[in-house]
């Protein structure tokens, strides 16, 4: 997805001869990479002002993919993900945007099975991913996917996994975006962050590692995501459950906007207990709508 | 390159080369002369420039920014990244002898760049963050023919 001014999908890309493009540039670039082995730095000012950007020069923050997250804790320690993990099956909602949520939440729990080793969880939560793409019809995006999760799991080969995760996920984004169904790709992005952000407390808060706090710092994100819902549809922003969400990211995001070392076990256990409880919400339907 | 094929472009771009030769043609006949320049070449050549970076095991986003500026006109990229990990972030633009930069600061606007290059069309840095949080990478173009010049910026990770 291409964040930019007019807003440009990965679909962009695709009106043209690719296949073709991608050849030019790969013998173009590598002449003009190879030809000139010292690349030289120009001198960029160590310090500038960030108020010298107004609004219109700062491009909106890009949601970041679970894996990033998971590659810091891989190299924090390891954890006890198989109590992470969270049990039984979802029921597709008939409520589109809690499909979006729970699709995005189902994702972040493939990362935990991922994590965990279970491969029987992670072919579940794939062919889960497929079921819940169906409902907002872009099954077609992630079928791919789905097969080479259930391959890759069978296979151990825990690194490809997580990839056919991060990429179900964006296929998932691109497809509603295709659609023009932008506000539901940002729920499938924020239901996968809270699954994320649920399972990342409850690690901090079990003594796992206090580096682990710092990977809480997250203002900018938080705020974005709010943003995100205040310039949906009134009739989604209105959903009892988005708009419970959005009373959950407010009161996270005072206390994310902290330092990472500032951050108190009672505000991880505070974080732990807003997410779960929407996350919740978000498997059983129960936010009043 | 295997994560090209991951961004789905070819399926796409099959599916879409009849409209892409209707506008080229179109555009070629109003406004003859006129450089095909778009953000859309421009990330093609930011995913080639991050191609070496790839194959040192960084995962490269399939998310990416772009637009087109002025030359000496800055943008500022927002960007969530995370203590532990290694960022390569990597522009380019397809006008032929435009020249660009791309550096990293944090949210007190200090220079972080672990290290940088800056070679014509293609520009990178790489952070290594001393602390998680927002970040901003801050694009130029240097040099430029154009008025406007496309822009694309990638990331990758690991």
């Amino acid at each position: 997805m291409l964040h930019s001014e007019p807003p440009l999908g990965e679909g962009n890309l695709s009106r043209f001869p690719m296949n073709l493009l991608i050849c030019i540039n790969t013998v173009v670039a590598s002449l003009f990479l190879i030809a000139s082995p010292v690349m030289r730095a120009d001198t960029p000012p160590k310090k500038i002002s960030l108020s010298d950007f107004p609004a219109a020069a700062v491009e909106e923050v890009v949601v970041p993919v679970p894996s990033e997250i998971f590659a810091v804790l891989d190299k924090l320690g390891n954890p006890n993900w198989k109590g992470q993990l969270r049990e039984g099956k979802v029921r597709t909602p008939e409520d589109r945007a809690r499909t979006a949520l729970l699709l995005g939440n189902v994702i972040a729990e493939g990362f935990v099975a991922v994590e965990a080793e279970d491969a029987e969880r992670v072919k579940e939560l794939g062919r889960q991913v497929l079921t819940l793409a169906e409902a907002i019809n872009v099954r077609k995006s992630v079928i791919a996917r789905s097969k080479s999760i259930t391959d890759k799991a069978d296979q151990r080969d825990w690194r490809g996994v997580r990839a056919e995760f991060d990429g179900a996920l964006q296929d998932v984004r691109g497809a509603m975006q295709e659609l023009n169904d932008q506000d539901l790709s940002q729920l499938v992005s924020l239901g996968g962050w809270l699954r994320g952000t649920e399972v990342l407390t409850s690690i901090v808060d079990g003594g796992f590692s206090k580096d682990g706090i710092e990977l809480l710092h997250q203002p900018e994100l938080v705020n974005y995501f709010d943003r995100c819902i205040g310039s949906m549809g009134s009739r989604l922003r209105k959903n009892p459950l988005v708009a419970n969400i959005r009373d959950v990211l407010r009161k996270i995001g005072p206390i994310v906007s902290e330092g990472g070392d500032k951050i108190t076990p009672e505000q991880v256990k505070s974080i732990h207990e807003l997410t779960h409880g929407v996350n919740q919400q978000i498997i059983e339907g129960n936010a009043g709508n | 390159m295997n994560f090209l094929p991951s961004l789905h472009l070819s399926t796409r771009s099959r599916k879409l080369t009849g409209r892409f030769a209707i506008v080229a043609l179109v555009l070629a006949v109003c406004l003859p002369g006129m450089v095909l320049a778009t953000v859309d070449d421009a990330l093609s050549f930011a995913y080639e420039a991050a191609l070496p970076y790839y194959k040192q095991g960084f995962s490269i986003r399939k998310d990416a920014w772009g637009g087109d500026l002025g030359v000496r006109e800055k943008k500022a990229v927002s960007s969530q990244l995370f203590k532990g990990n290694n960022y390569w972030f990597l522009m380019a633009t397809d006008v032929k002898g435009a020249t660009l930069s791309v550096h990293i600061y944090d949210d007190s606007g200090n220079l972080v760049d672990a290290e940088s290059w800056q070679k014509g069309r293609f520009a990178g840095a790489r952070v290594s963050p001393k602390a998680t949080g927002t970040f901003f990478a801050i694009v130029q173009i240097l040099k430029s023919p154009e008025d406007r010049t496309p822009w694309a910026l990638v990331y990758g990770y690991k």
